[in-house]
C-alpha cells in the first residue's frame, strides 16, 4: 500500500514508522476471529443443550428453553411499544439508565481528577496512599454504607455506580497523563499553545489509550454494580427481578435475566470497542 | 574572502536578535546541586546562523530550554529583540531532537503543522494554506494527509521543520535536530535548513554535538565547556555561501576550523588544551 511506498523513499532510516498493514487484511483477520469466536460459542451451547436435556435437575433449564422464555418475557409487548414488554421497558430501562448515568458521572469524575493527579507529581505522591487504600475496598462492599447514607433510591444507586467506576478511570487517566513524554508537552508550551488547547489538543488525546482502557474495565464494573445495587432495597431493575426469581424458585426466569445481562454486557462492550477503534485508529496503526 | 558572509562579526547589543547575559543555572539544592551553566553570555545577530557545540552533558539542552522560556535560569537574563524573555516569547519556534515525540501521532502532518497556528489571526483556510506552503518548502506537499508514523524519521523531522516555518519565527531554535537520522538524510536536511534560512529570513540557533555539522551550517560556532558550561570560544566561520556538502568540507578553511572546534571540545574548555582530563 501507500505506506510501503513512503518507506522505500527514505528507507535507510530507523524511525518508528509503521509497516503497511492494509485495511483489507485487517477485515479478513477480523472475520476470521469472529468465526473462531462464534464457532466456539456454537459448540459450547450445543454441549450445554445436550447436558441440560439429559440432566434431571430443575436448576439447569436448557438453553433453548431460556431463549424461548427470553423472547416471551421481553418481546411480546403491544406493537405501539415496539413489542417490548413491561419487563423490558420497566426493569431493563430502569437498570440501564441508572447504569449509564452512573457510568457517565464516574467516567467524568475519573477523567477530571485523574488528569489533575497526572499533571502534578506532588499531588500524585501525596494522594497515592489514599487512592490505593480507597480503591482496594471492593466497590460492592461499600454498598451498605451508600444505602445507609443516601437511602434506597435511584440517587444512591447512581452514586454507588459512579463511585465504583471512577477508580478504574481515575487511575488509568492519571497514569496515562503522567506518562506523556516531556517533549510533547514542551512542544505545546514552546509554540505558545493556549492551556485549554494543550489540555484538549495534547494531554487528553495522548492519554486517550489509557483512559479508554480504564473506561472499558469501568463499563464491566458498572454492569456488576447496577445489578448488585438492585439486589438490595430495590423495587425494580434487572438485579431486583433476578433475586426475586431466585427467591420464588422461578429458575427459568432467573436464567433468562442472566442471559439478558450477558447480551447487554456484550452489546455495551461492543459499542465501546467500536468507539475506541475509531478514536484510537492512530494508536493501533502507529504501533503496528 | 568573507564578502558573502551575511553577518559582520561585530554588532552592538541594540541590533541583537538574541542577547544572553550572565546566565547561570543550578539544578537542585545543597549537596546534590548540579551547576549546569556558569555565567554564560553571548549575542546572536539578526539573520545569523549560530551553532552551539560542546561535550555531551554540557548543558546544551538546559541552555535551549532557558532560551525558549521553558526554564527560568537561576541567574542572568535573556532578551529577544531587546525584550527580556519571561515565559515563552513570541516569534520563536523550536525543532526538537525527538521528532517522534514532538509530532502528534493522532493528527495528519498538515494538521500537525497547523496545530500551533490557532492563536494567529488567520482563519482556517488561511492556516491550511500556510501549512501547505510550509510542507511544500520542505518537500512534503504531496504527503499532507499522511500521519507522522507513516513517514520515515527524516521526513518526520521535515514535518517538524515545516511546523516551525509555518509559525513564521524570527528566531528558530534547533535542539540536535538531526541526531537520530542517518548520514545521507542528515546532509539533505542540513542543506534544507540553510536554504530555508535565506528564504524565510530567520535567525537560527542550532545546538549539535556534531563538529562538522556545527561548522558547515554556521556563521559562528560557540564552543561550550564541560559542566558547569561556560563559553570557551566563539569561532566565526567566514566560509562563503552557498556551501556544498563535498567541496566546502574539502577546503583548508573548513578542515582548519573543524580541527579548532574539535580540539576545544576535547580539552573540555581547559585553556591548556590537554587531552582527556
Amino acid at each position: 500500500m501507500t505506506t510501503t511506498e513512503i518507506r522505500t523513499t527514505d528507507a535507510a532510516n530507523p524511525g518508528p514508522a509503521a509497516p503497511g498493514k492494509g485495511g483489507l487484511r485487517g477485515t479478513a483477520r477480523l472475520s476470521k476471529r469472529l468465526a473462531v469466536d462464534f464457532g466456539a460459542l456454537v459448540v459450547l451451547v450445543a454441549l450445554w443443550q445436550l447436558a441440560t436435556s439429559a440432566a434431571t435437575t430443575p436448576f439447569f433449564p436448557t438453553p433453548l428453553e431460556i431463549v424461548e422464555n427470553f423472547g416471551k418475557m421481553f418481546f411480546t409487548g403491544p406493537p405501539e411499544h415496539l413489542f417490548l414488554t413491561d419487563a423490558a421497558t420497566g426493569d431493563v430501562f430502569a437498570s440501564l439508565w441508572r447504569m449509564l448515568l452512573g457510568y457517565a458521572i464516574g467516567c467524568a469524575w475519573g477523567i477530571i481528577v485523574g488528569t489533575l493527579l497526572g499533571r502534578s507529581r506532588a499531588a500524585r505522591e501525596y494522594t497515592d496512599p489514599v487512592v490505593e487504600l480507597l480503591r482496594s475496598i471492593p466497590a460492592t462492599a461499600s454498598l451498605p454504607l451508600f444505602i445507609l447514607v443516601l437511602g434506597g433510591g435511584d440517587f444512591m444507586r447512581v452514586a454507588f455506580i459512579a463511585w465504583g467506576v471512577s477508580w478504574f478511570v481515575l487511575i488509568n487517566t492519571a497514569s496515562g497523563v503522567a506518562s506523556i513524554h516531556a517533549t510533547m508537552l514542551a512542544m505545546g508550551r514552546a509554540f505558545r499553545v493556549s492551556r485549554v488547547r494543550q489540555l484538549f489538543g495534547i494531554i487528553l488525546p495522548a492519554a486517550m489509550p489509557k483512559i479508554l482502557a480504564g473506561m472499558r474495565i469501568g463499563l464491566t464494573a458498572a454492569l456488576i454494580l447496577v445489578v448488585t445495587s438492585e439486589f438490595m432495597v430495590a423495587t425494580n431493575g434487572i438485579g431486583f427481578q433476578l433475586i426475586q426469581a431466585q427467591r420464588r424458585f422461578q429458575v427459568l426466569d432467573m436464567w433468562t435475566w442472566m442471559l439478558l445481562l450477558a447480551v447487554l454486557g456484550y452489546l455495551l462492550n461492543t459499542i465501546l470497542e467500536v468507539t475506541e477503534g475509531r478514536l484510537l485508529a492512530w494508536h493501533r496503526k502507529a504501533r503496528d | 574572502m568573507s564578502v558573502t558572509v551575511p553577518m559582520t562579526a561585530t554588532r552592538s547589543a541594540v541590533d541583537a536578535m538574541l542577547q544572553v547575559e550572565g546566565i547561570t543555572h543550578v539544578y537542585g539544592q545543597g549537596a546534590t546541586a548540579h551547576r549546569a551553566i556558569e555565567n554564560l553570555s553571548f549575542t546572536v545577530g539578526p539573520r545569523e546562523f549560530v551553532s552551539i557545540v560542546g561535550p555531551s552533558g554540557a548543558g546544551k539542552t538546559t541552555l535551549l530550554r532557558i532560551l525558549s522560556g521553558l526554564l527560568t535560569p537561576t541567574e542572568g537574563t535573556v532578551s529577544l529583540v531587546g525584550e527580556p524573555v519571561d515565559g515563552v516569547p513570541e516569534g520563536m519556534a523550536m525543532v526538537f531532537q525527538d521528532y517522534s515525540r514532538s509530532l502528534l501521532p493522532w493528527l495528519s502532518i498538515e494538521k500537525n503543522v497547523m496545530f500551533p497556528l490557532t492563536r494567529t489571526e488567520a482563519g482556517r483556510d488561511e492556516r491550511r494554506r500556510i501549512a501547505r506552503e510550509s510542507l511544500e518548502a520542505v518537500g512534503l506537499a504531496d504527503r499532507h494527509d499522511r500521519y507522522p508514523w507513516q513517514l520515515s524519521g527524516g521526513m518526520q523531522q521535515r514535518v517538524a521543520i515545516a511546523r516551525a516555518l509555518a509559525y513564521r519565527p524570527r528566531l528558530l531554535l534547533m535542539d540536535e535536530p538531526f541526531a537520530s537520522v542517518d548520514a545521507q538524510t542528515r546532509s539533505d536536511l542540513e542543506d534544507l535548513v540553510l536554504s530555508l534560512r535565506d528564504r524565510y529570513d530567520m535567525t537560527i540557533l542550532f545546538v549539535t554535538h556534531d563538529i562538522d555539522e556545527s561548522v558547515y551550517l554556521a556563521d559562528r560556532v560557540l564552543v561550550l565547556s564541560r559542566p558547569p558550561a561556560h563559553l570557551v570560544e566563539e569561532i566565526p566561520v567566514p566560509i562563503p555561501h552557498p556551501r556544498d556538502q563535498i567541496t566546502t568540507k574539502e577546503t583548508d578553511e573548513f578542515v582548519d576550523l573543524r580541527g579548532r572546534v574539535a580540539r576545544l571540545i576535547r580539552s573540555g574548555g581547559q585553556p591548556d588544551g590537554g587531552g582527556s582530563r
